[in-house]
């Protein structure tokens, strides 16, 4: 019987992991979707289907912290792992409090993404 | 002694010609009564004792036997004509004394007739005229003499009558002019006068009658070939007894040559007083006793005395110092004396005195005047005064020049135009401890180190050649401490008017110190741009950290997901061998990030290159976007198309950049009241330079800061050390550019440097390309 993959979309300005997060969550067993910026994904219909966002924090436009807001704003109540590539205990600490559920600093490795993945989808009401 | 005899002749009655014939006798002379046939009838006693001949013997004689034989014919026809015809006798001829000896005798004899005109007797006077006839003939001998003498006479003769008309000329004067005393007669010898003498000569002539004294002139006369030669005319007046002139007699003398010396002479003597005259030197000539017979202007102006009042006197009295005249005359004795001078033809200095006593140096050179006679000698005088004072001036300057030039703290020397050193000062000499025989010449190579000898010598040979300035840096020895110093040494060539080298004139500059320095500071300030670099590299952490983590999240990503695809089974092969190919691209890209950054922020020598602006602004901007894009900054770049390359090092302008825009961000870190905008601008300027602006909307320069901006420490900010602008500038001027900053019209502030594009930097207009640019634009695609 077929099981329906839960769709993760990937938020990120940086092609390289674009690239290759879609394989690794495909080998775990998602569907992945990317977006090389917020304002993509907003206007995309995968709001709705995404079980999980994996967003990059620093973005030319609109940042990932701006897309968590405006989210919040939409009452889309999708669980959020931040990446990033700038380790900031302050912004971490300010982010995980808003909401998010983890808050990964590049490069990280692919334990610690899954493991943020589960939480994210066991916090998920469906 | 016959008074017995009867009258021969009826007329006397006896008794008067007794008384008579007594009278007769008595009379000195010779008297002989004849009748009309012309016989004897009387002679008296001076007959008779003349011939010793009685009146009888004498009737029985031949007619006019006594007569000297070359007379007789002549006596007896001019007796026979007055017999006949009654006309008185008169006639002179010799008669031969008893003795035999002829003497002249006048005969006068004279008819005497009766009543009726008949002739009754002759008387005949004869009158000894012998002694007159000698003088007569003495005379004509003599006249026959002067004639010859006259005509003979290498000289022109001539006599000319009281009214001046000529009237004789001697053979010579004939043959001379070629005339004859026909043609020259009265005025006729004037044609062979000069023409242009002609009119003084009448007046002379005639000056001369009028005056009645000897006179004389000169004229040219037309020898017979036409030469006209020089003559001069001399007359005497001829007076009678009651001292009336009656005749003028002259002669014409040549005096061509003569008169040709004269003008040779007076030609002589008018360039010798022009000489004397106008000579700047004095020139004084005294005779063998010293006097002075000549004083020209030049003498009277330097000695001040008069030529008037000093001809005659003693020369040594007039010009040499009392305290030389003792030399001077010694010297002058032992000439006339020995023919041996010193001074003779030998430029001399001495001492001279003038009029007023004072005493000042000449030179003196004598000449002894080239004549026969008593030695005479000129001296030329030349006063030394001015020239001693130029010369004492000139040596003065010499000597100070050399003092200068020996003294001054510089290394000097001079060559000459073909190249070879001819002086070198103490300096020199000191510095490098070579004698200055072995400098010269060629002998200055010596003093290069053996490395830069080849290429100086090319370039000194060049310039010598060319007449370019010499300058080159080469390495120098040092005595002092036995080890090469670099030096500038560095020659300019001093032209005449004509523009030909005559001397090269050089310096040498120890510059080590300074190149040492020049090195030290280039090291410190490569030290500070390089400090400011890892600072700046600091300020970069996050930048630095997010450019390297982005790849690096790559390549584990991909790797775990290569390693779960080979884990299932079956393996995805495939899928590892696509993850694999992207792991090693990122693995790429990490790496080529990490040699930018490494060439940003090592420490490494200065190179200059052709650097395109443009390019490197766009990897400063894609460096420094991530820190852009936390400090919320838009930014924007407006990089002109085909922008000349500029000469210089990349890495340093991409500092300076860096530099610039992170400023640029800093001061706008705190805005909240309007937009984050940062422009970054290339354009090329018009004087063949390229100029990068970097433009903020930020919190602005107050102006009294703009002067203090670029000093080392100037800050508005909190941390760092605000050295990054002083730097920023002093690579700009290393650039041979400039960097400036400027007030917005708006808010905030622009920074701009502007340095010259290289070489190939082409003309070209500028299409500027404008994009507004989100960080993703500029971002290096894979």
């Amino acid at each position: 019987m077929l099981i329906k993959r839960l769709l993760i979309s990937v938020v990120d300005d940086d092609e390289s992991l674009r690239e290759s997060l879609p394989d690794l969550l495909s080998e775990f067993g998602f569907a992945a979707q990317t977006f090389s910026s917020a304002e993509e994904f907003l206007a995309s219909d995968s709001i709705g289907l995404t079980k999980c966002l994996i967003l990059d924090i620093a973005m030319p436009g609109m940042t990932g912290p701006d897309l968590q807001q405006e989210l919040r704003r939409r009452r889309q109540e999708i669980p959020i792992v931040f990446i990033t590539a700038n380790r900031d205990r302050t912004i971490r600490s300010r982010l995980l409090k808003e909401g998010a559920v983890e808050y990964l600093v590049k490069p990280f490795s692919d334990t610690a993404l899954l493991e943020a993945l589960n939480i994210a989808l066991q916090l998920n009401p469906k | 002694m016959e008074n017995e005899l009867s009258p021969p002749f009826d007329v006397f009655p006896a008794s008067v010609w007794t008384a008579l014939q007594q009278i007769l006798d008595g009379l000195p002379t010779f008297v002989t009564l004849l009748n009309p046939d012309g016989e004897p009838q009387f002679a008296n006693r001076q007959v008779s004792e003349y011939f010793d001949a009685t009146l009888d013997e004498m009737k029985g004689w031949e007619s006019a036997c006594t007569v000297h034989s070359d007379d007789r014919l002549g006596v007896l026809a001019a007796w026979q004509r007055s017999v006949s015809s009654g006309e008185p006798y008169d006639y002179e001829a010799r008669h031969r004394r008893s003795d035999g000896v002829y003497r002249w005798f006048h005969m006068r004899g004279s008819p005497l007739r009766d009543a009726e005109g008949r002739i009754i007797l002759w008387y005949l006077l004869q009158t000894d005229v012998e002694d007159r006839k000698r003088a007569e003939e003495a005379l004509r001998v003599s006249e026959r003499n002067l004639n010859q003498t006259i005509n003979t006479i290498p000289t022109l003769a001539w006599s000319a009558l009281p009214d001046g008309s000529a009237d004789f000329f001697n053979q010579h004067y004939l043959d001379y002019v070629g005339i004859s005393t026909e043609q020259g007669r009265h005025w006729g010898w004037t044609v062979a006068v000069h023409p242009d003498d002609l009119n003084a000569l009448a007046a002379s002539w005639r000056l001369t009658l009028e005056s009645d004294r000897p006179g004389e002139c000169e004229a040219r006369l037309r020898r017979y070939d036409g030469e006209y030669r020089w003559f001069l005319f001399r007359t005497n007046p001829f007076r009678n007894e009651s001292g009336t002139t009656v005749k003028w007699y002259g002669t014409n003398t040549d005096i061509n040559d003569r008169k040709r010396a004269e003008d040779e002479l007076r030609h002589s003597e008018a360039h010798k007083t022009a000489i004397l005259d106008s000579a700047l030197d004095c020139i004084v000539t005294i005779d063998h006793e010293g006097r002075i017979t000549e004083f020209n202007p030049a003498a009277e102006r330097t000695f001040g005395h008069r030529q008037a009042e000093v001809i005659g006197k003693t020369m040594a009295d007039v010009i040499i110092p009392q305290s030389l005249r003792e030399q001077h005359w010694q010297g002058f004795a032992r000439y006339l004396a020995t023919g041996q001078a010193r001074a003779l033809g030998k430029r001399m200095e001495m001492t001279a005195v003038r009029a007023d006593g004072t005493e000042f140096p000449i030179e003196l050179a004598i000449t002894r005047a080239p004549l026969d006679g008593p030695p005479s000698f000129t001296g030329f005088i030349r006063d030394l005064t001015e020239s001693k004072m130029v010369e004492e001036q000139l040596r003065q300057s010499v000597h100070n020049l050399r003092q200068l030039t020996e003294t001054i703290p510089e290394m000097l020397w001079s060559a000459t135009p073909e190249g070879t050193i001819d002086y070198c000062n103490a300096r020199v000499l000191d510095y490098t401890g070579f004698p200055a025989e072995e400098i010269q010449g060629n002998g200055w190579k010596d003093l290069l180190h053996p490395d830069d000898v080849d290429q100086a010598f090319r370039e000194w040979i060049s310039c010598v050649t060319t007449g370019a300035p010499y300058r080159v840096e080469v390495r120098t020895f040092h005595a002092l401490d036995s080890t090469y110093r670099w030096c500038v040494t560095t020659a300019l060539p001093l032209r005449d008017q004509h523009g030909h080298i005559v001397k090269w004139h050089g310096t040498i500059v120890d510059m080590h110190d300074w190149k040492q320095a020049q090195e030290e500071l280039r090291t410190t300030q490569a030290e500070l741009a390089h400090m400011m670099r890892v600072m700046t590299a600091g300020q970069l952490t996050a930048s630095i950290a997010h450019e390297v983590s982005q790849p690096l999240a790559g390549i584990i990503t991909n790797a775990s997901t290569c390693l779960r695809m080979l884990a299932v089974d079956p393996p995805n092969v495939d899928g590892a061998r696509e993850t694999a190919r992207r792991t090693i691209r990122d693995g790429n890209r990490a790496s080529d990030i990490i040699t930018k950054l490494r060439s940003l922020f090592e420490k490494k020598d200065v190179v200059t290159e052709a650097v395109d602006l443009n390019d490197a602004a766009r990897e400063v901007i894609a460096l420094s976007l991530s820190d852009m894009q936390r400090n919320e900054v838009i930014l924007r770049a407006e990089l002109a198309d085909d922008l000349p390359p500029v000469m210089g090092d990349r890495v340093q302008l991409q500092q300076v950049i860096l530099n610039l825009l992170l400023n640029a961000s800093d001061a706008m870190s705190t805005l909240v009241d309007r937009p984050r905008r940062l422009a970054i601008r290339t354009e090329r300027e018009e004087e063949g330079s390229v100029r990068l602006t970097v433009q903020d909307t930020g919190v602005g320069i107050a102006p009294k800061n703009f002067d203090q901006l670029f000093n080392p420490f100037y800050t508005t900010k909190s941390t760092g050390m605000g050295i990054g602008l002083s730097i920023s500038r002093s690579i700009i001027e290393g650039h041979h550019g400039r960097l400036w900053a400027a007030a917005n019209d708006g808010p905030g502030a622009s920074f701009s440097f502007s340095i010259p594009s290289g070489p190939d930097g082409a003309a070209g207009t500028i299409k500027r390309n404008t994009m507004l640019t989100s960080a993703t634009t500029t971002r290096r695609k894979p």
